[in-house]
């Protein structure tokens, strides 16, 4: 029943509804798939196999079975690669610079001012409590 | 003496402990029905039973199943009818 070539459709999971070729058949009752699906290991149980056979060899790769697929009007699903996208880096800053324009040091400053007032207001009313 | 809107059955009731032993009655909103699968009807697994505002602000991943009529279907059914289909199919073949 699921020998390499045979096209079947997947009926569980996300790609279910989707038209697959056997690739390879792997040991523990498991099989090799790829075409519209992603290229997967299946359970042969979450496939329906179709009457229809390709020509392919075991093991095939994932352009043999986009050419394979071809004439028969199935587009095949690219993976794209696992590698991660770079990321921007940093630029080193010199931070003596930054502080004269930089809003975060502004507030600082600000907080700094906000700070004297409060302790001259403190003294302030010290001495009136003295008086 | 419960207060008048407490009277009727639009809010749900609980019965909680309290710190000092005592068991007090609380008033809950009822949660609507869960949702249940188009073709033979049992509850969906993977569908939260939350009040629709609660739903509105959830992404649409929480609410439903991943998967061709997720959220509509149930996987038995779902599988059953992509097995029809592909059975239909290879007929014609
Ligand atoms: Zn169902």
């Amino acid at each position: 029943m699921f020998e390499v070539g045979r096209l079947a459709v997947k009926i569980a999971g996300r790609d279910a509804g989707k038209v697959c070729v056997i690739v390879d058949v792997l040991e523990g009752n498991r099989v090799l798939v790829d075409g519209e699906t992603r290229r997967k290991k299946v359970n042969p149980k979450h496939l329906e196999p179709l009457g229809q056979l390709v020509k392919l060899s075991k093991g095939a790769s994932h352009d043999d079975v986009k050419k394979a697929l071809k004439p028969l009007d199935i587009e095949t699903q690219d993976t794209k690669p696992k590698s991660a996208a770079e990321r921007p880096k940093k630029q080193k800053v010199n931070k003596k610079e930054l502080a004269k324009d930089d809003p975060k040091a502004k507030k600082e400053s600000k907080k700094e001012a906000k700070k004297e007032t409060k302790k001259e207001e403190k003294a302030s009313k010290e001495s009136k409590s003295k008086k | 003496m419960p207060r008048g809107m407490h009277k009727s059955r639009t809010l749900r009731r609980v019965y909680r402990k309290a710190p000092g032993g005592a068991v007090k009655l609380h008033y809950r909103t009822r949660k609507p029905k869960g949702a249940s699968c188009g073709s033979c009807g049992t509850t969906l697994k993977g569908v939260p039973r939350e009040r629709p505002k609660k739903m509105m602000n959830m992404p649409k991943t929480a609410k439903r199943p991943e998967r061709p009529f997720g959220g509509v279907l149930c996987s038995k059914c779902m599988r059953s009818h992509f097995k029809s289909e592909a059975r239909k199919v290879s007929v014609n073949v």
